[in-house]
């Protein structure tokens, strides 16, 4: 096996800035996810993890280069980025509550047009078999552990070549957030799925990537392998309770 | 009591209770698509009478629009026909309407966009009176309307127009909910509804999926104005009064349900003629009165509507 499999270009961002009004969020941040592999953002609240996705999504006021497999992704619209390859489950999970888990499902597929949709559908409710029970209810009456997994499940619709995950263990109970990042690794072992996650919880999010960076007031303070991450005094002061 | 006199007031306002489900549906529609309810709604409705009139006549002497109506191969058209080209020059002027005045202000207040077609309205009816002139045209029925063309039903009569009516708009109501329940730009529609950052999040071009919305519930209206200017007499102003029943129509039904639309249309058109019939001290001149009870009572009952989705939020 040659190196370049392992080098093959993912999503490189160079020079991202993003500002809110007057507000600068983003001063210039680089950062990398090779192709096949995972990458962890940490930061605290208020360092930008989430304008960072935002900026990669142009759903914000940004600058900068971002290109995924080569090709340059920075000057289209959020809608054109989705049909680009990524897919992004936001803050706040982007599902959509009025409509069925079913459905959350197939317009997570809106970008394809290939006949293998509803097998994926079915691929999903295997995986996630709580989803399956709950097919014709509204997502809105699922649980927050649920809906992280519908919203997911809802991403991955659309086959895409990089996964964006704001905060997935946000307001969900220990158990549950060990699980969904089992599931993560599972699927970036299983399927090769490239993916770049913010999180606060760094213990977990650490064991699951390959590279991680540290943010702090829109800058990256701190960059590497992730195990080296891990042991790093200074995150682990701040974040892994050390 | 006389049960054929009620059975034939019934019957009557069953014809108008066609004419609000079928603007309701398009308000219906828009709120759907974009949350937004548009006031101008009747006034593009009635534009697209006017276009329908005019490929009815053809080209005449001073008829705006006639000369170039006539430039088409075939005008004047036969009454079908020229429902049909209403229907789709008024779903041109729709998606227009909505691709230069609204995308623009897609960041404003929604307030905002609601007076904007508020000022629509206004500028709409003022260009009708100006090209077409206020006075009342007449229209042609879309279904026979003359005497004895109606079933006798226990004594009362039954209009094949009636029923005609009720006809075409069922077949329409079936297409919609086809469109919005089984395919893939049904589903766009309600993913841009219910949240628009969500929706592009997925691919959804939420722009031109607004703009299929605004087409779609423009040309709803057509049919709207098709079916009522030939008992309202078309003129510039024909649909203001129809505007606000099909408004409570839509409310009361739940302002994003096609079905609601329809079943909203019967109880207005009902209630606005029953009510002060046998109601003595609620005159016709007040027959909006019993309307806007009958829209209350329902809303304090079910805040979404009779089939309306309520927001759902689990916290």
């Amino acid at each position: 096996m040659s190196d370049d499999v392992f080098d093959e270009v993912g999503l490189v961002a160079k020079n991202l800035h993003a500002s809110y009004g007057a507000v600068e969020v983003l001063r210039g941040l680089d950062f990398e996810v090779a192709q096949g592999k995972v990458s962890v953002i940490l930061g605290a609240n208020g360092a930008g993890k989430t304008t960072t996705l935002r900026a990669i999504c142009n759903m914000c006021n940004s600058s900068g280069d971002v290109s995924l497999g080569g090709v340059d992704i920075s000057r289209l619209g959020t809608a054109e980025i989705v049909r680009k390859g990524v897919a992004h489950v936001p803050q706040g999970r982007g599902t959509f509550p009025e409509l069925s888990v079913t459905d959350n499902l197939l317009v997570g597929a809106y970008v394809r047009k290939d006949k293998e949709i509803n097998d994926d559908v079915d691929r999903w409710f295997e995986i996630f078999p709580v989803l399956a029970e709950r097919r014709e209810q509204l997502a809105g009456s699922l649980s927050g552990g649920e809906q992280q997994m519908l919203a997911v499940s809802r991403a991955l619709m659309s086959r895409p070549k990089l996964l964006l995950l704001d905060e997935p263990s946000l307001g969900l109970a220990p158990l549950i957030i060990e699980d969904l990042f089992t599931r993560f690794t599972n699927l970036n072992k299983e399927t090769g799925l490239t993916m770049l996650v913010v999180e606060q919880n760094a213990n977990l999010a650490l064991d699951m990537a390959d590279v991680g960076y540290v943010i702090e007031s829109g800058e990256i303070t701190l960059s590497g392998p992730a195990d080296q991450l891990k042991s790093d005094p200074a995150v682990q002061e701040a974040y892994l309770g050390a | 009591m006389d049960y054929v006199l009620l059975l034939q007031r019934i019957f009557d306002a069953l014809f108008n209770s066609a004419i609000y489900s079928s603007l309701a549906l398009a308000l219906v529609i828009i709120f759907r698509a974009t949350g937004l309810l548009n006031f101008a709604q009747g006034e593009m409705a009635t534009f697209s009478g006017y276009i329908a009139f005019v490929f009815l006549v053809g080209p005449q002497p001073r008829l705006k629009g006639g000369g170039l109506a006539g430039l088409i191969p075939g005008v004047p058209l036969s009454v079908p026909l020229a429902v049909m080209g209403a229907v789709v020059a008024g779903m041109a002027v729709g998606a227009a309407t909505e691709k230069v005045l609204i995308r623009p202000l897609r960041n404003a207040p929604e307030l905002s966009l609601v007076n904007v077609s508020i000022g629509l309205l206004l500028v709409i009816n003022s260009l009708m009176a100006q090209w077409w002139g206020t006075g009342p045209r007449v229209f042609p029925a879309l279904f026979p309307t003359g005497a004895g063309q109606n079933f006798d039903i226990f004594g009362a009569r039954l209009r094949y127009s009636t029923i005609g009516v009720w006809a075409l708009l069922f077949v329409v109501l079936i297409c919609l909910i086809f469109l919005l329940k089984r395919t893939r730009i049904g589903l766009a529609f309600r993913a841009v509804s219910i949240n628009q950052t969500n929706s592009e999040l997925v691919g959804i071009p939420v722009g031109r999926i607004l703009m299929y919305g605004w087409a779609l519930a423009a040309g709803f209206g057509a049919l709207a104005a098709c079916i009522s200017a030939n008992s309202v007499l078309l003129e510039p102003s024909m649909m203001l009064r129809v505007l606000v029943y099909a408004f409570a129509a839509a409310t009361l039904g739940g302002l994003d349900s096609p079905k609601g639309a329809l079943v909203g249309g019967v109880i207005v058109g009902l209630s606005q003629t029953l009510i002060p019939a046998y109601v003595p001290f609620i005159g016709f001149e007040l027959s909006v009165l019993p309307v806007l009870i009958a829209m209350t009572v329902v809303l304090l009952v079910r805040p979404a509507g009779l089939y309306g989705t309520k927001r759902i939020e689990r916290v």
